[in-house]
């Protein structure tokens, strides 16, 4: 051993002395120090709630449709396997579909009557579409009565805030130039708006967008008994997926609203057809 | 030297359908123009046979050279429908997209369609069929000015060559159905966007028979306006009528059945026999119909039942706008 490291370590060796003797305020949990970084925190844990009444667990989003078009045979066979392909497209067609919308609205927030026109345009069937809305207008009706009074700060979404009241009251008022011409109150563009002002970065609002639509496809196979809840939280947990929804988000990072589309043409058949079901436990 | 001749105002692939209405009410084609490798062709207008308000109704082939779109091919077509005017567009057999010799060799057809108040059209054509390694992206583009204008469209694709054994074996297929709706002022607003994206990414790459579900034919009918209410109806109807999923018939004594629900019976049976899945849905004044089925067959089948049985668009065009279901 060298004199200098016999030096260094003897010094280590004081300093960890010193530190038992008078600890440091510096040894408080990693990021408790910045209150900004917890309130970004705070945000993402409430939007990632399960809890969030936007009334998600009601929709299987052609999950229910997807099982009765695929019935095993024999009728006790695992419909696993057939699951996790759903799940697969599901995600697919929803980043093909929706998640231009999500980031146009955050990006382009006083745009948004166009998005949800054109959302509206783009949504060929009832099923849906009464999927879209009724979480659509669950979400600002969340923003409007519990999140708005505790937004005070960042001074740079005054716009995008006034944008959203005047959505908001066009929805409850309807339109005035006819049918074709009413707001419609879509999921996608509004949930855009909303995290930018609630200032969740664009990425990590995009990525929840999939994250959740996910979490409620799994909570509906859990309990349309395609699988046990432990099963679905491994599904939830799994790299496959982090990689799944990564790779759409950004695939789909510059995609214009007017290339949206539909890439698995059949799911506009199993979601159509949720209609014509016997018996329903969902609403999509 | 200088050239004598006026430049020459057409483009490769570009064709132009300008359908006037002479007063009172002689509708006349009075722009049919079209270049290489795009092929137009008008047959003598007809009267549609037991139609209420018996008006000339023009039609129009649209043909290609070899019978399909070869690789980097560009075509353009902008029509143009007066007030009151009616058009039959036609195909003769499926649109062929022949391979490409490269992913980014792209063909492309676009469409743009005006129809004044109270014009209508029937676009029914063949099935597009892309080959496998083919890359192909379509616009359809209709601007409905004034509200009621009539649209009858139906925008389908196949799988490839079957015979071939191709099974979705494209490297890129997209087709995109938009209706605007344009106001006095010029003023645009989205009515309808249909949208099928079939592109790399999204899904791992297994092609795109992964995500097909066995199906070997995908098409979108859409119908709006006056002239085809009652066929939109008949849609929503017998959506409405098909048998529940999962139910059981839990009374087995034979009812007495009229013509007509014997009818629907075995087209239903057909249905099932055919692998064909179909929904519609009323929105924002269209009727939208989807459907897909296992083979070009099977769908034609079914469209043959839905629209030649039910009479509406060979009282309203003539029998020949139905050509592509022979």
């Amino acid at each position: 051993m060298t004199i200098e490291d016999e030096i260094a370590d003897l010094e280590q060796k004081l300093q960890t002395a010193r530190n038992r003797l008078n600890p440091k305020p510096s040894n408080r949990p990693i990021g408790m120090a910045n209150s900004s970084n917890t309130s970004a925190l705070h945000t993402l844990l409430l939007l990632a709630d399960s809890q969030l009444p936007l009334g998600s667990f009601a929709f299987s989003s052609g999950l229910e449709s997807y099982l009765a078009h695929h019935r095993p045979s024999p009728l006790s066979a695992s419909q696993l396997p057939s699951f996790y392909n759903f799940l697969r497209l599901s995600l697919s067609t929803l980043s093909s579909t929706a998640l231009p919308y999500v980031l146009n609205a955050y990006r382009y927030p006083n745009t948004l009557e166009d998005l949800d026109n054109d959302f509206d345009a783009s949504t060929p069937c009832t099923v849906a579409r009464r999927a879209s809305v009724a979480q659509g207008k669950a979400l600002i009706g969340v923003w409007d009565r519990s999140y708005r009074q505790h937004h005070k700060g960042s001074l740079d979404h005054v716009e995008s805030v006034k944008v959203l009241s005047s959505f908001h009251k066009s929805l409850r008022h309807g339109g005035i130039q006819g049918v074709e011409w009413q707001s419609n109150g879509h999921l996608a563009p509004l949930w855009g708006i909303v995290t930018l002002v609630l200032n969740v970065p664009l990425y990590e609002s995009a990525y929840l967008f999939l994250f959740s639509h996910a979490r409620t496809v799994l909570g509906a196979a859990v309990r349309s008994s395609v699988m046990g809840p432990y099963q679905a939280q491994a599904v939830l947990a799994s790299s496959d997926l982090q990689n799944q929804i990564n790779d759409l988000v950004q695939e789909k990072w510059d995609r214009k609203i007017e290339d949206a589309g539909q890439s698995v043409p059949v799911m506009d058949l199993w979601v159509g057809r949720h209609e014509k079901l016997y018996s329903r436990i969902f609403n999509s | 030297m200088t050239n004598p001749f006026a430049p020459s105002s057409s483009k490769p692939g570009h064709g132009t359908i300008k359908l006037a209405l002479l007063p009172p009410s002689t509708p006349i084609l009075q722009t049919l123009s079209y270049q290489y490798p795009l092929k137009l062709i008008s047959p003598p207008p007809l009267r549609a046979s037991n139609s209420s308000n018996p008006i000339l109704i023009h039609a129009v082939y649209l043909l290609t050279y070899g019978g399909g779109i070869v690789a980097g091919d560009t075509l353009d077509l902008t029509i143009h429908l007066a007030r009151r005017t009616r058009l039959t567009l036609l195909t003769q057999g499926s649109t062929k997209i022949f391979k490409s010799t490269s992913r980014d060799i792209i063909s492309r057809q676009r469409t743009t369609v005006d129809l004044e108040s109270s014009a209508a059209l029937c676009y029914l054509p063949d099935p597009v069929q892309p080959f496998a390694r083919s890359a192909f992206e379509q616009t359809q583009v209709y601007n409905l000015r004034g509200g009621d204008g009539s649209l009858c469209v139906c925008d389908w694709v196949c799988e490839g060559r079957s015979a071939r054994g191709e099974k979705w074996g494209c490297w890129r297929y997209t087709s995109k159905n938009e209706v605007w709706g344009v106001n006095e002022e010029g003023k645009r607003r989205l009515l309808l966007r249909d949208n099928l994206l079939l592109e790399e990414g999204g899904l791992p790459d297994d092609g795109f028979v992964g995500r097909m579900d066995g199906m070997g034919v995908f098409g979108t009918l859409i119908l709006r306006g006056p002239h085809f209410k009652t066929l939109a109806e008949h849609f929503v109807s017998e959506f409405a009528l098909l048998p529940r999923i999962g139910g059981r018939k839990w009374d087995a004594e034979e009812e007495k059945l009229s013509v007509e629900e014997e009818r629907r019976v075995m087209r239903q049976e057909q249905e099932t026999k055919d692998g064909l899945l179909w929904t519609s849905a009323s929105l924002r004044g269209f009727v939208l119909v989807k459907f897909g089925a296992r083979e070009v067959e099977g769908a034609k089948r079914w469209l043959r039942e839905m629209l030649i049985r039910e009479g509406t668009v060979e009282r309203e065009f003539g029998e020949r706008a139905l050509l592509c279901l022979k």
